[in-house]
């Protein structure tokens, strides 16, 4: 299961261009060039437009939670990507690649083939 | 002949003036198959799908808007948007909205072929009923419109749908990255729609563009895929945009709906307008 949740993740992450969150606007303020890693939980999920939001309470190592405010993509970019409004929900625990903000506050920008639950499973499922 | 029957006449003859001309049938066998859902070939954020994105573009610019172009670059170097206005929900505008970040559809008949575009619930109407650019049209971002079928291989079924598009309104931008176009809003935009003669599947648009920022005509072709099973999903830009212009400046909003920087060091927004509690 472990192996097959890999291998899952890996062949979603080679198809980073299903799930390009970018298109509504320039994603300049978001840093390409330094993606981090976050584990937290999920507060809410917004599936709105023009970007879906996802805040991410995340804890630190001094034990501080910081809640991150992540843009992902529109609705109609996720649904064809395989994400849905009800993917994700409130206490749920993920881990997710993000483009944090150039000025250092808790923000970025996220995509959801980078976006996996605790256990490896991807949090997108492409459709057929 | 009796007055009755010459006022009978004349109103008759009134009424058939009057009458607004009987548009022909609607002979759907004469069009190429271009209705239904097309989806954008080639990656986001570029103009032309064929080059890199930025610099890479290769936009033949004037000088003056060469510079231009590099203040957006230095701006979003740093975090900030440049000049796309697209952050704001402003639509993207001819020809930028060609690019097709979602799926558009297409809907012909006799009088008007309509492009029906996902992103922002943008619209083109394009007329081909004969008629002239008018001339007390307020501009839009999308333009006005006028095109012709063209039956290029003499077959009896029109190829290529001819569109000319004019007055324009601004702001708009080529791409993400800020290429500009010129202040004065004077674009005027030619296309070529047409399907791969062996593939009907596959939707071309040759897009020229004449715009005063550039020193030359900039032509481009942008390929769509049909898309076999619709689904239409909403786009509605003002629901939910965390981001937010402030003077020159632009913010973003965290999940309580407060600013927070985007760019490293930036300064909070002038408050000098609100009186302080002492």
């Amino acid at each position: 299961m472990r192996l097959q949740s890999l291998a899952i993740w890996a062949s979603l992450v080679s198809v980073a261009a299903i799930g390009d969150a970018r298109g509504h606007h320039s994603f300049a303020m978001f840093d390409t060039e330094h993606p981090i890693e976050l584990t937290g939980t999920v507060k809410e999920f917004r599936f709105v437009n023009p970007h879906s939001i996802l805040i991410l309470q995340v804890k630190g190592a001094n034990g501080e939670v910081t809640e991150w405010v992540l843009e992902g993509g529109a609705p109609a970019m996720l649904v064809r990507a395989g994400m849905t409004a009800k993917s994700l929900k409130v206490g749920d625990e993920i881990i997710i690649m993000v483009n944090p903000l150039h000025s250092g506050a808790p923000g970025g920008s996220y995509q959801p083939d980078r976006a996996k639950f605790k256990d490896g499973t991807p949090v997108a499922v492409p459709r057929e | 002949m009796p007055l009755r029957t010459i006022v009978g006449a004349c109103a008759l003859a009134a009424c058939v003036i009057a009458a607004p001309v009987a548009a022909a049938p609607f002979d759907e066998s004469k069009y190429p198959p271009f209705a239904g859902q097309w989806f954008r070939i080639g990656p986001l954020q570029v103009f032309d799908a064929t080059k890199p994105k930025g610099r890479g573009q290769e936009a033949p610019l004037t000088p003056e808007y060469q510079a231009i172009y590099e203040a957006n670059l230095a701006d979003q170097a740093t975090g900030g948007f440049g000049d796309d206005p697209v952050y704001r929900c402003i639509p993207e505008g001819m020809p930028r909205a060609m690019t097709l970040v979602l799926p558009m559809e297409i809907v012909v008949t006799g009088n008007t072929t309509y492009l029906l575009m996902e992103y922002l619930s943008m619209i083109r109407r394009i007329y081909t009923d004969g008629r002239d650019f008018p001339t007390d049209q307020e501009p839009s971002w999308m333009g006005y419109s006028i095109g012709k079928w063209i039956d290029e291989d003499g077959d009896g079924r029109y190829d290529v749908l001819e569109v000319e598009t004019r007055n324009l309104k601004n702001p708009r931008t080529f791409e993400p990255s800020g290429i500009p176009m010129h202040r004065d809003a004077q674009t005027v935009i030619k296309e070529r729609l047409y399907l791969d003669k062996t593939n009907p599947d596959k939707l071309y648009d040759e897009i020229t563009t004449y715009d005063h920022a550039l020193t030359r005509p900039w032509t481009v072709v942008r390929a769509m895929r049909r898309g076999h099973n619709p689904m239409w999903i909403e786009s509605i830009c003002a629901e939910g945009n965390v981001h937010v212009k402030i003077g020159n400046e632009t913010y973003m909003l965290n999940g309580d709906n407060l600013l927070m920087p985007v760019k490293k060091g930036q300064q909070p927004p002038d408050l000098s307008l609100f009186k302080q509690a002492k």
